[in-house]
C-alpha cells in the first residue's frame, strides 16, 4: 500500500488481513497494521521493525525505499515483538547499523534479540539524534503501555512518532472511522496505564505536531486536536458518553429477557444512549470498550455455582486489570433458589475506584413477572 | 503501608529499597520527590496507595 508521509520519511509498514487473533486476544475482522518507518536524510534512520508474520514484506519494504543505501540506525521505540520481531535479522544485515533506544530498552534487549551491546545508544528524555535535515527528539513514555517505551519528535517536519500510543486496531484499507476501533485498541491495551498517558499528553501538548505516525492504525494529520481530545478524556477515566451499558450473562435466556426490556425501559425514559451486550456472546474486548465508554454500567447475571455466571465473572475480571473506575455501577441478579450472583459482582466493584452504586440491587426468580418490571422500571428511574 | 506503581513494581515502607537508595522504613512522602519507579522510570505521582 503507498502511503506517502513527505518527501524524506516514507512508509514501511505492512497491513495483513492473514491474522485471527490480535496478541492471541483482540478479534480484528479488518485485520491489522504493523506501521514502519524509514526517515531518508544525509543519515537514514529506520523507526521500528514490524511482526514476524508480516517480516519477508516488510523487508521488502524496507529494501525498496533504501534502494541500495544502508541505514545508520534503527530507532526502537518499543520492545514488543510485533514491532521488534526483526531487530536481530536486520542487525546482522547491517552490521554497521547502530540501535538507539531508551536504557530501560536497552536494559531489555537480550530478551527480545541478540544485539551487540556496543552498537546500541541509549536515549534519556530530550536527548536528540542528528540525521541532517531531520533532527530526533527524543520522549520517554515509560507504561505507555511497556516500561521501555519512548516516543521520537521529529523536529524539523513535525511529526510524532508515537510508538502504540494513537494506534488502532484494523488494516490500514479498513473502511472504518477512527475512533471506534482506537476506543477498543486504547481500553484493553493501554487502560490500565491511564496516568502515564496523561503524563505523555502533557509532553504532546507541549509540541506543534503536523503528523502522528503511530505503530498500528492510520497516519493522523487533520484529526490531531480531536484524537488528543479523545485521550485526554479516555486516560483520565472520565465517560465519554452520558448513557447506560447494559452487560448481561443469560443461562437460559431469562436475565436477557430482562436485559432487553431494561433497555426498553430506560429508551422510554429518555436515557440518552443504551448500549447493550451479551457476554456471553459479544466481543469482551467491546464489552470492555462500551463500559468505559458511558457513565453507568448495569450488569444483569444470573447466578451459577454459588457465584456469578461466568462470562460475568469474566467481564468483571477484564474491567478490574484495566483499572475501570469512576462510574456508576447498578446489579440486576437472576436466581431459580439461592441469588449469589448480586453480591458477588458487588464485592468485586468495591474493590474498584470511585464507583457509585445506584440502587438495590434487583433480584429476578427465574422468568420476568410483573412485579419484576416494576423493580426495573424503578431501577431505570435512578438511572436515567 | 504499601505503594503501587502502574508497572506492577510495589514500595513497600517496610522494606524500603536499599538497591536505590531508600532505607527500610522509609515511609513514602519521605521519599525522594524525584524517586524514579526502578522497573519503569515512573515518578512518584504514579503511585498509589496499596
Amino acid at each position: 500500500m503507498d502511503i506517502k508521509i513527505s518527501e524524506d520519511i516514507k512508509y514501511i509498514g505492512v497491513s495483513t488481513r492473514d491474522i485471527d487473533l490480535f496478541e492471541s486476544q483482540y478479534i480484528v475482522p479488518n485485520g491489522m497494521a504493523y506501521n514502519s518507518y524509514v526517515i531518508l536524510d544525509e543519515k537514514i534512520a529506520v523507526m521500528d521493525t514490524a511482526d514476524k508474520i508480516v517480516g519477508e514484506e516488510w523487508f521488502s519494504n524496507l529494501k525498496s525505499v533504501l534502494d541500495g543505501r544502508k541505514p545508520d540506525y534503527l530507532v526502537v521505540q518499543h520492545l514488543e515483538p510485533d514491532h521488534s520481531a526483526n531487530i536481530e535479522a536486520l542487525c546482522n544485515l547491517y552490521p554497521e547499523m547502530q540501535v538507539v533506544c531508551s536504557a530501560k530498552a536497552k536494559a531489555m534487549m537480550p530478551q527480545f534479540a541478540d544485539v551487540d551491546e556496543s552498537k546500541i545508544i541509549s536515549k534519556s528524555e530530550g536527548d536528540t539524534l542528528e540525521l541532517g535535515k531531520h533532527t530526533l527528539k527524543f520522549i520517554l513514555a515509560p507504561m505507555v503501555h511497556w516500561p521501555e517505551v519512548m516516543l521520537s519528535y521529529e523536529t524539523a517536519e513535525k511529526v510524532l512518532f508515537s510508538a502504540d500510543a494513537f494506534g488502532k486496531f484494523g488494516a490500514l484499507d479498513a473502511d472504518e472511522g477512527w475512533s471506534c476501533e482506537a476506543r477498543r485498541y486504547y481500553f484493553n491495551i493501554v487502560g490500565k496505564y491511564g496516568a502515564p498517558v496523561g503524563t505523555l499528553l502533557k509532553k504532546a501538548n507541549a509540541l506543534e505536531i503536523k503528523t502522528i505516525c503511530p505503530l498500528h492504525g492510520p497516519i493522523l494529520t487533520d484529526t490531531i486536536t480531536d484524537v488528543l481530545n479523545l485521550y485526554s478524556i479516555w486516560s483520565s477515566y472520565t465517560p465519554e458518553n452520558e448513557g447506560v451499558f447494559i452487560a448481561f450473562a443469560s443461562i437460559h435466556g431469562n436475565t436477557a429477557e430482562a436485559a432487553y426490556k431494561m433497555k426498553e425501559i430506560l429508551e422510554n425514559k429518555g436515557c440518552k444512549r443504551v448500549a447493550i451486550a451479551d457476554l456471553s456472546r459479544d466481543d469482551i474486548a467491546e464489552c470492555v470498550e462500551d463500559a468505559f465508554r458511558h457513565s453507568t454500567l448495569l450488569c444483569m447475571a444470573s447466578s451459577y455455582d454459588a457465584g456469578v455466571f461466568a462470562p460475568m465473572a469474566d467481564f468483571i475480571h477484564h474491567l478490574k486489570s484495566k483499572a475501570f473506575q469512576n462510574r456508576n455501577v447498578a446489579l440486576v441478579e437472576n436466581s431459580s433458589w439461592a441469588p449469589s450472583a448480586a453480591k458477588t459482582m458487588k464485592a468485586e466493584f468495591e474493590q474498584m475506584k470511585n464507583i457509585t452504586f445506584v440502587g438495590e440491587a434487583v433480584t429476578i426468580k427465574t422468568r420476568v413477572k410483573a412485579a419484576d418490571i416494576e423493580a426495573l422500571e424503578k431501577l431505570a428511574e435512578q438511572l436515567v | 503501608m504499601k505503594y503501587v506503581c502502574p508497572c506492577g513494581y510495589v514500595y513497600d515502607e517496610a522494606l524500603g529499597d536499599p538497591e536505590n537508595g531508600i532505607e527500610p522504613g522509609t515511609p513514602w512522602e519521605m521519599v525522594p520527590e524525584d524517586f524514579l519507579c526502578p522497573v519503569c522510570g515512573l515518578d512518584k505521582s504514579a503511585f498509589e496507595e496499596e
